[in-house]
């Protein structure tokens, strides 16, 4: 199983523009509308929001991973960016997400894709993951952070 | 010895908290050095699924759920229920808090036997009944009380193509009601057999409304599905590559088949015979005493509600209405207003007797009774047929005698209680009340008798 499967290096923003919640939700979900892997913006935004509205998904520790379950979702993918001056996501610790990860399903996905996923969110909870993404300064860094076993 | 600690995290679209909840919680428990076994229900299932030694074994259980976890495993353990978020923000507190929560006295004694209790009820065909009754109770109090609220706008108002009164009719009667007796058999089926059950214990309960073998014959569709598909499981062998179609096309296909021919043939046919052989029986008891006709036709309306002997009474009845004999059709009338009746008072007088949800389906089953929706009291009738039947069936004779002994009539096939204040509808109206509540009152004290308590 590779990162790379779900997540593409031009799905890597390291330097993300937008400095609210909706705003970069929507900039990220671009970088998965230029893949063609989200054929409806709208539509992919309004199941997010609706799963952010239930509770945050800005976890702390400056991670936030806004996700979907969508019928415009073609296969299972992630976008990633980071913000150098962070994003008020409401997070768990009241403190900005700079490191976000936007995770787009479809209705039905195989499993490999949700494995990769759920092994995804599960190395975003240890520290020196989370330190190699924070010093990524390339897509080439991000995906190698990702791809180290923990 | 290291203390254990088992957990299932969950959220509600099973992507991403679930898993970070189980990670922060097996790396602090890593930290504290603390064995944990955390099983994430998931997008992709339950993956790491806790075994019942893991449970037994474990000190503590922690439930970090956005969503409703089952709890019944964990019975006799202390089981410290926390958010996903919590989980995540800080597993370390979390844990140290599950630790020192109080175990349940002689915890792996009351684990065992719950567990035993479990597998007892899991085999018996009073559990697989109670499934089935439990799922349909709602469907007989939605279809009862609009199918009532249709008639509270007149008896006859549902006639009037595409009024409100006949689209309650179409969604409570004819949908709801329709309903019925398939989700009882399916979930009979269901209970026995799990998920294959349902297909040829619904298309069975269907077989059962349409050869008229009512809700008893729902039951024996039930079970007949449900030990069906169990013996196709075990007789019915497939290699590793063809197992697949097993659930998809096999099991339903054979079950269905099984099931349907047998309840076509061995269920349907002899009903019929039945049918009409009681027909010409009552035709000929109508010419001798009319207290023992009423006797009879309240026992036939108890019997099966809904059932070939309850239609046989009332098409007999509403037969004779064309020859202007009114008689038998308040005899009729009444006795099947007294079952659902009087268990609504029997879940008053004793409720030690009844479940909660049935003493719930006692408040519905008062409206079903004085609309003349005898259906209202099949969830009792199913869940505790051999006590409660001949219970319902007594206090119906007893009725149905009075109601034939003080000569009351009734000029109107339907309605229950609402056709009791349109004039001239009733014959002997005050004394035709007294036999519906005398039923009523004896049903209950038979089942206040003959039921068991609920312990």
């Amino acid at each position: 199983m590779k990162i790379t499967e779900i997540l593409k290096k031009d799905c890597i923003d390291l330097n993300l523009k937008s400095r609210d919640k909706e705003s970069v939700i929507k900039e990220l979900i671009s970088l998965l509308i230029k893949r063609e892997v989200v054929t409806d913006k709208e539509g992919f935004f309004n199941s997010v929001w609706e799963r952010e509205k239930t509770y945050t998904t800005g976890i702390g520790m400056g991670i936030a991973i806004p996700h979907g379950k969508s019928r415009y979702v073609k296969h299972a993918a992630v976008a990633f960016g980071k913000s150098v001056q962070g994003v008020d996501f409401k997070s768990l610790d009241n403190k900005p997400a700079h490191l976000l990860f936007l995770i787009a399903v479809p209705e039905k996905s195989d499993e490999l894709h949700l494995k990769l996923i759920s092994a995804l969110s599960r190395k975003l909870m240890h520290e020196e993951v989370r330190k190699s993404l924070y010093d990524a300064d390339t897509p080439e860094k991000v995906l190698e952070a990702l791809s180290k076993e923990v | 010895m290291s203390k254990r600690i088992v957990a299932v995290t969950a959220c509600p679209t099973g992507i991403a908290h679930t898993y970070m909840a189980a990670e922060q919680l097996s790396m602090a428990a890593k930290k504290l050095e603390i064995e944990i076994k955390v099983e994430t229900q998931g997008s992709v299932g339950k993956e790491n699924k806790l075994t019942e030694e893991d449970i037994k074994a474990a000190d503590a259980v922690i439930i970090a759920a956005a969503t409703k976890v089952d709890k019944s495993r964990f019975a006799g353990k202390p089981v410290l229920e926390v958010s996903v978020e919590q989980a995540i923000k800080d597993a370390e507190s979390v844990i140290k808090k599950a630790l020192k929560m109080k175990k349940p006295i002689d915890f792996v004694e009351k684990v065992d036997e719950i567990h035993k209790e479990m597998k007892a009820s899991r085999t018996g065909a009073y559990k697989h009944l109670m499934t089935g009754v439990s799922y349909m109770i709602p469907f007989v109090v939605a279809g009862g009380i609009l199918i009532a609220i249709s008639f509270a706008f007149g008896i006859n108002a549902f006639q009037q193509e595409g009024s409100l009164p006949a689209a309650l009719m179409q969604i409570g009667g004819d949908s709801a009601f329709a309903l019925m007796v398939p989700i009882l058999s399916g979930y009979i089926a269901y209970s026995i057999a799990d998920r294959p059950g349902l297909v040829p214990g619904m298309v069975g309960g269907m077989l059962a409304v349409s050869t008229g073998a009512g809700f008893l014959g729902g039951i024996i569709s039930g079970f007949l599905a449900g030990y069906t598909i169990e013996f196709l499981k075990k007789s019915i062998k497939l290699p590793k590559t063809l197992e697949g179609i097993m659930p998809v096309l096999v099991l339903p296909v054979l079950s269905s088949l099984i099931v349907g021919l047998l309840m076509i043939y061995g269920i349907g046919t002899p009903i019929k015979s039945i049918m009409t052989g009681l027909t010409n029986w009552l035709t000929g008891m109508s010419k001798t005493n009319a207290v023992l006709l009423g006797l009879i036709l309240g026992l036939m309306m108890a019997f099966d509600m809904g059932g070939p002997v309850n239609k046989a009474a009332y098409t007999f009845a509403t037969g004779l209405l064309a020859s202007e004999i009114y008689a038998p059709m308040a005899a009729v009338m009444a006795a099947g207003m007294t079952p659902p009746l009087g268990l609504a008072l029997a879940t008053l007088i004793a409720k030690d007797r009844f479940t909660k949800e049935e003493i719930e389906a006692g408040k519905a089953a008062w409206v079903l009774g004085i609309s003349f929706i005898t259906e209202g009291a099949i969830p009792f009738a199913a869940a505790d047929p051999f006590r409660v039947i001949p219970s319902i069936m007594v206090g119906s004779a007893v009725t149905g005698a009075l109601s034939m002994l003080f000569g009351a009539t009734l000029r109107v096939p339907h309605g229950g209680i609402f056709v009791l204040t349109i004039p001239n509808a009733v014959g002997n109206l005050a004394m035709y009340i007294i036999s519906i509540i005398a039923g009523t009152v004896i049903t209950a004290l038979m089942i206040a008798i003959l039921k068991k308590k609920i312990s």
